[in-house]
């Protein structure tokens, strides 16, 4: 390749490079803007006569909590079988398979719960907002909201961050419980002990911080996924295929933020 | 004087100016409503009329210029303001914007749920009334998707007059209908403004459509006001872009091959 050719290629990458980190200060710059204006309005709301309802707050929870119940439980108890198998052949190179206990619980608790949890939500209800975010700007439904005087974050964004809050944590809950019961039906029979003697060496090796910091993490999870697809979603151009590359994007935009975020949180938590 | 003359004004319009970019898309358009008065804003595509309504739904922000709007400047009102102004307002979208995930009798209570305390049943009763008024009694418990394009837009309409506005805009209400829909939704919107004593604005490339029903009409081309004008005097207008719009005639551009070769080549 000749010179010229060489620095305008760098050139031109250069300034993708540019305009990548523009649109993701300019992206990262309103969701922080939504989050904040979110939390005013579910703060304030009922003194500016915009109050925030329970009745959709609860939908939310549903469609996000309960209905995902299953899938989480199912790749929970895949997640609990799969490190006590490596657990146990690792551990046994050292005759310390009695030890993939404490380490089941504690990477579950402290990483792989809120981390399955997260990405399973971002690909499942993340999705689903930023399509019905997206289809509601198409179809001007954000513009009926203004001009009927409905905040429209104060109507379809606070009670999915809300509902998001509540839900992800207990979810994230449920999958440490399920996930360490599965664990406990392979490892019991493999190291010969009991499951009642299996929860009794989880009390001892996991203690209320480790539940914290994974909670704490799925609460900022649940902030980044819904954050992150109503950005996504009003950012949709286009009709129905718009739709469709907002929906996409905002699931590899929450995954990669959850990612990134939780390797954060254990640096800033661990380091 | 006529009494459409002599009527507060409720919306005032005054060297509009605004831009999308370096694109000028209303380029100082002025012009007053008053109350009960039906004003038509006609055009071809890309006049500015939707930009125009947009404005005048406090969706936009002008470049500079000033809008009131039942006395409010609209650029001078906070958001708390402004969503007490809009509940002044009502608006049928062009395609409705009908909340799919919501029943039609949902969709229509839902300004009355959101800004007042009445009890569900009060909701309910108000809801069909208004159904009534749009002849779609009985269809409250259908979903959006289930309506047909006309019956899609009388339920906005609905929607629209359910806290009884002074001021209802209408974007392109009969476009896509059939004859007769349209002329249905036509006298729909005449007996709002007799029976509601409404100001009512509508959007339309429709010409019968706008003939029939408007008090007044604004003829917008490339971002300017041609004329406003009564039926009459838009239909005996002299001039020559307003008849080519009546007459649907394109004036055709007047190009220089090198430079029309030149914008094809991306040159320019």
């Amino acid at each position: 390749m000749a010179a010229p050719d060489r620095e305008r290629g760098a050139a031109h990458a250069l300034e993708s490079v540019g305009r990548g980190a523009g649109r993701f200060a300019d992206a990262f710059g309103f969701g922080a803007h939504l989050f904040f204006e979110a939390v005013y309005w579910l703060l304030f709301g009922r003194r500016k006569g915009q109050r925030v309802r329970a009745e959709p707050v609860f939908a939310q929870m549903m469609g996000i909590g309960v209905n995902a119940i299953p899938i989480v439980s199912m790749l929970s108890v895949a997640i609990g079988v799969t490190l006590s198998m490596q657990g146990i052949d690792s551990l046994e190179q050292f005759g310390a398979q009695h030890q993939v206990i404490f380490m089941v619980a504690l990477s579950v608790t402290r990483e792989f719960g809120p981390l399955i949890t997260g990405i399973l939500v971002a690909g499942r209800s993340g999705s689903a907002l930023a399509a019905r975010i997206s289809t509601m700007v198409i179809s001007q439904e954000v513009d009926a909201l203004k001009v009927m005087g409905i905040n429209p974050v104060r109507y379809i964004v606070v009670p999915s961050l809300l509902g998001m809050m509540i839900v992800l944590p207990s979810l994230t809950l449920w999958s440490i419980g399920i996930s360490l019961i599965g664990s406990s039906l392979y490892v019991a029979p493999q190291i010969g002990t009991t499951v009642s003697a299996f929860f009794a060496q989880v009390n001892l090796s996991i203690d209320v911080d480790d539940l914290a910091h994974g909670l704490t993490k799925s609460l900022i999870f649940a902030v980044l996924i819904t954050i992150v697809s109503v950005v996504d979603g009003i950012s949709v151009k286009g009709g129905a295929e718009g739709v469709g590359r907002v929906t996409t994007s905002a699931v590899v935009h929450g995954i990669t933020a959850i990612v990134l975020t939780d390797m954060i949180f254990v640096f800033a938590t661990t380091a | 004087m006529t009494q459409a003359q002599t009527a507060p004004p409720v919306i005032e319009v005054a060297d509009l100016v605004t831009h999308y970019g370096e694109r000028r898309i209303l380029n100082g358009v002025s012009l007053t409503i008053r109350q009960g008065e039906i004003m038509v804003i006609m055009g071809g595509s890309g006049s500015g009329k939707s930009t125009l309504l947009r404005h005048l739904m406090a969706l936009e922000r002008a470049t500079s210029g000033s809008i009131k709007l039942l006395g409010n400047e609209l650029s001078e009102l906070g958001q708390t303001d402004l969503y007490a102004l809009c509940r002044k307002i009502g608006v049928a979208f062009q395609g409705g914007a009908l909340f799919s995930s919501l029943t039609v009798g949902e969709n229509i209570i839902l300004p009355l749920r959101e800004h007042t305390d009445l009890d569900r049943t009060t909701m309910n009763i108000m809801a069909r009334l208004k159904l009534e008024v749009v002849d779609l009694a009985g269809f409250e418990n259908l979903m959006p998707s289930e309506l047909s394009g006309g019956m899609i837009k009388r339920a906005a309409l609905a929607r629209a007059i359910i806290m009884d506005p002074a001021l209802l805009f209408c974007d392109e209400p009969s476009a896509g209908l059939d004859p007769v829909v349209s002329s249905a939704l036509d006298e729909l919107i005449l007996r709002l403004r007799d029976a509601m004593q409404m100001t009512i604005v509508v959007v339309t490339h429709e010409l019968d459509s706008a003939f029939k029903i408007a008090d007044r009409i604004t003829v917008l081309d490339r971002g300017e006001i041609l004329t406003i004008g009564t039926v009459d005097e838009v239909r005996n207008s002299s001039n020559e872009r307003i008849q080519n719009l009546l007459n649907r005639r394109f004036e055709e551009e007047e190009v220089d091959p090198d430079e029309y070769l030149a914008r094809l080549m991306g040159q320019t």
